[in-house]
């Protein structure tokens, strides 16, 4: 059941509850993408949940699939509600709702688009609707008028939002598109709103429910709806690309002159937030005003946070917040307070005890900003370091006006300079992000990965690559024989996460990557690598790495990492002496061509070409009654193709039932199977031993030693891996969950 | 055969191996599968093709017996064997143990080029003599008997 596509030469695409035309509808294709779609799927559909980050904006995206489904015409009805923003009551909300189901229900029906917007009363919408429909919008309406003159607003307010289920099985289904951004409006309501939305939805598949990610996740949950059942689209702010694109797009709608620069500057200042941005734009053409100097800019910001629509929309978060005037003041306080003392964190009991509230509702003021995630809150730590930059300025600003009562003109002008001073700040950071390496991803990509070593040694690769063209460079570094094996990186966050030294520094400058590097999750095998990138036009001197690793082993030290790797990057590369030092260290070091090498492997090795897997032969064996064997005749008969000599062969045979033997005698397996891959390569065949169970305590530990240590003669058992490290090339066991995987190299020249 | 050359075949499991008697000797024991019989006070003993565990327990089980009842040296003769595994390596080195324990010779015979290096890398080269064939084993066996004063 899809859409049905308009023949051509059929009207136009209409704009129905869209406030933008299709084609300006920036950043959120996919998104659009996958609400249709799952409209289409509405037979075994289930819900859909819109997890949005604040200030992401989603009303927009749910008015788009609104209208493309509704010049579709196809199979399903869409319905869009979005719950009023104030000043209104559970039972007003859900007969609103009512009335917006009725009539976009009949518009539709009668494709109509007139129709979805209008304000008709409920014997309106009797009167219009279609024969095919009569009968069961009469029996709505009818019932609808018994039970709204009941005392029990409960009741009302479920009959209202489960009126879609009415709809009867032969006529085409509602598809409800359900914004419930503002959900936090009705928390003081007898009513429970969002359990009751949120149970008439999952009883009116399919649906899309669209709400702030931290308040959505827990009333599902608390609804008794499974939340596991359920499709999620994640909505961040928009990236930077997208959010110039809309900034140009709506500046271009409403008429608004904009410079280039200033259309940067609004998509940085207002961290890609179509709602701030918006906002900004909407208040420039009420105003008159262009926007073609961060001066024009900065103006028109500081007018709207203390007084325009930025003004009006925090202050209603912080209403809503802290609904007692007086609350609210100490509110303003405390976060003020926490933000300009950089103080990230303070506890609950130190919270109670600056607003002086009662615990339950010092509870409620956290959640709820913790809901908008102006601070984090685990139950105990808050951390006040977060919100929008506009958000911070209207905290301060507030607490100047309101509480030390400063002058209004002192505060604009300290405002307006501040923003002054940070535009170009903002705009050169964003400039250098674009054109920076992308540390964090790359160190994130890692994931046991094997790339040549000479990636992460610089001086031997200016040694044997330097100069040579990038051809060369990629066809050679292909056959390196020196690989090494990254770990897999599970953590990331920006040095300056763990210590403030770092701020001089840009963000992106230092990364700290927790990450496993054996084949076990284990202490042991943890590791930390601190990665920095140099600033340095020329190959980074001894002096500049001297510096920096002396700054990440102290960081490595303050913050307890017991195994740590450093690895330095500078554009030019290291000079002879800041090698020396980086290899007296034990610290990796690459220049920018070898980082970017680096980062194209491994985003190779994450999109594995479908060729690849054309060499690849998986066969799967049930251990026991001598199955090694037949595992030993498939490596002859693949290996012989590869043009191995006998000798060759006959080691891999061995090494392969040496690892069969592994697998089927400490993995405990449930299934008792072995699984086999064999990947045939250029010079090199790899084959990849596993089996599903536990993960033997010896490969864990990798106790070789001990082993080494005894007689022949007391060595009984236990040869196989020392066996199949002599006869293969490279033998190493991958992580995985459960059981053993070992992998294997033979290579031809060997 | 011999894995001089490595060949295209599936293997023949312990089970599935064929029971051999010898002109010397009947099989004495029908249930343990292992060809073997003696020369004097030296006791052959024939591995399979494949010497994994169930085979060299078989093997350690025959050699066992052969000591017991009064052999003075033992050679195992591996003329048939293509593949070794660790396991059937580590019972290798308990039969020499109890040989060693029992003031008994050990000789391998026609061992194969690949099964001589796995030999090696386990330092079973250590503690046995290698032999050409059988008839070499049979003859060093005497020299150093010989020599011995036996």
């Amino acid at each position: 059941m899809s859409p049905r596509p308009q023949p051509p030469g059929s009207q136009p695409a209409r704009r129905i509850l869209g406030r933008v035309k299709r084609a300006e509808f920036v950043g959120r294709s996919a998104e659009l993408d996958r609400l249709i779609a799952h409209a289409g799927s509405a037979r075994d559909a289930g819900g859909l949940l819109i997890l949005l980050a604040p200030l992401a904006g989603v009303s927009e995206l749910m008015r788009q699939a609104y209208d493309q489904l509704f010049n579709a015409q196809g199979d399903a009805v869409p319905i869009y509600f979005s719950l009023p923003a104030s000043d209104t009551t559970a039972v007003s909300a859900a007969i609103e709702f009512l009335n917006a189901f009725l009539a976009q229900y009949i518009a539709f029906r009668r494709n109509e688009a007139s129709l979805a917007q209008a304000s008709l009363t409920m014997n309106d919408l009797v009167q219009l609707a279609p024969a095919a429909d009569l009968h069961w919008i009469e029996e709505l309406v009818s019932a609808y008028n018994k039970q709204r003159f009941s005392s029990d607003e409960r009741e009302l307010v479920r009959f209202c939002f489960n009126a879609p289920r009415r709809v009867p099985s032969g006529n085409p289904k509602p598809y409800i598109l359900f914004d419930a951004v503002k959900l936090a409006n009705y928390d003081n309501e007898q009513v429970p709103v969002a359990g009751e939305i949120i149970k008439a939805l999952a009883g009116s598949r399919p649906f899309v429910l669209a709400g702030l990610r931290r308040e959505i996740i827990r009333e599902v949950e608390r609804a008794g709806v499974d939340y596991g059942a359920l499709e999620k689209v994640r909505l961040e702010p928009l990236a930077e690309a997208d959010a110039c694109k809309l900034v140009a797009s709506i500046a271009r709608r409403e008429g608004v002159s904009l410079s280039d620069e200033c259309r940067d500057l609004l998509a940085q200042q207002f961290e890609g937030s179509p709602f701030l941005i918006n906002a900004m734009l909407l208040s420039a053409r009420e105003k008159h005003l262009a926007l073609n100097s961060y001066f024009d800019c900065e103006r028109l910001y500081v007018d709207e946070l203390l007084g325009g629509r930025l003004n009006h929309y925090f202050t209603s978060v912080l209403e809503k917040v802290a609904p007692d005037p007086i609350d609210r003041s100490a509110l303003i306080r405390l976060l003020s307070e926490s933000l300009g003392a950089g103080q990230r964190t303070a506890s609950f009991a130190a919270w109670a005890g600056r607003l002086n509230l009662e615990a339950a509702d010092v509870e409620n003021i956290l959640r709820s900003l913790h809901v908008q995630e102006i601070i984090n809150w685990d139950g105990e730590t808050v951390d006040t370091q977060r919100g929008s930059r506009a958000w911070r300025d209207f905290v301060r600003s507030r607490f100047r006006l309101d509480a030390l009562r400063e002058p209004r003109a002192l505060v604009v002008a300290d405002l307006m300079s501040a923003a002054l001073q940070r535009a170009p700040q903002t705009v050169a950071r964003h400039y250098r992000r674009l054109a920076s390496l992308p540390l964090r991803d790359v160190l994130q990509a890692f994931n046991y990965q094997r790339v040549p070593k000479v990636l992460f040694d610089y001086a031997a690769f200016a040694a044997d690559y330097k100069g040579a063209p990038a051809e060369e460079i990629a066809a050679r570094l292909e056959i390196d024989p020196q690989v090494m094996k990254l770990p897999q990186v599970f953590h990331t966050a920006h040095g300056v996460a763990f210590s403030g030294e770092l701020k001089e520094f840009d963000e992106e400058s230092c990364v700290v990557a927790h990450a496993f590097a054996g084949p076990g999750y284990t202490t042991e095998n943890e590791i930390v690598w601190l990665a920095a990138k140099i600033d340095s036009k020329l190959e980074a001197d001894a002096d500049a790495v001297e510096e920096w690793c002396n700054r990440l082993d102290k960081l490595a030290q303050r913050s307890g990492f017991a195994h740590v790797q450093l690895w330095l990057i500078a554009n030019e590369g290291f000079s002879v002496e800041a090698s020396e030092k980086l290899r007296q260290r034990g610290a990796y070091a690459s220049s920018r061509t070898q980082f970017e090498l680096l980062s194209a492997q491994l985003s190779e090795g994450l999109n594995k070409s479908p060729a690849a897997a054309n060499n690849e032969y998986v066969f799967i064996l049930p251990m026991g009654a001598d199955n090694e064997l037949l595992a030993a005749a498939t490596a002859e008969q693949i290996a012989r193709r590869l043009n191995f000599r006998p000798e060759a062969i006959n080691q891999i045979k061995t090494a392969i039932v040496e690892a069969c033997i592994n697998a089927s005698e400490h993995s405990l397996s449930p299934e008792q199977k072995i699984y086999q891959r064999f990947q045939v390569e250029d010079d090199k065949l790899v084959i990849t031993i596993s089996s599903r169970g536990v993960l033997p305590a010896k490969v864990v530990a990798k106790d070789s030693a001990a082993n080494d240590t005894a007689g022949v003669l007391e060595q009984r058992r236990g040869w196989g891996l020392k066996l199949i490290e002599t006869l293969m090339d490279e033998v190493e066991f991958e992580r995985v969950d459960e059981g053993t995987s070992l992998r294997m190299v033979k290579y031809l020249r060997s | 055969m011999s894995l001089k050359e490595p060949q295209t075949k599936l293997y023949a499991t312990a089970a599935q191996t064929k029971v051999y008697a010898t002109k010397e000797e009947p099989l004495a024991d029908l249930k343990s599968n292992v060809r073997s019989h003696t020369v004097g006070t030296t006791a052959v003993v024939y591995a399979s093709d494949y010497l994994n565990k169930l085979t060299g327990e078989r093997i350690e089980r025959e050699c066992k017996k052969q000591l017991d009842s009064g052999a003075r040296a033992l050679v195992i003769d591996f003329s048939d064997t293509e593949l070794v595994n660790s396991i059937g390596i580590s019972i290798l080195l308990g039969i020499i143990d109890i040989a060693e324990k029992n003031g008994a010779l050990v000789v391998f015979s026609d061992v194969n080029n690949e099964t001589v290096q796995l030999f090696e890398m386990l330092g079973l080269t250590r503690h046995v003599v290698l032999a050409k064939d059988e008839e070499e084993a049979l003859t060093n066996l005497s020299t150093s008997s010989k020599a011995m004063g036996h």
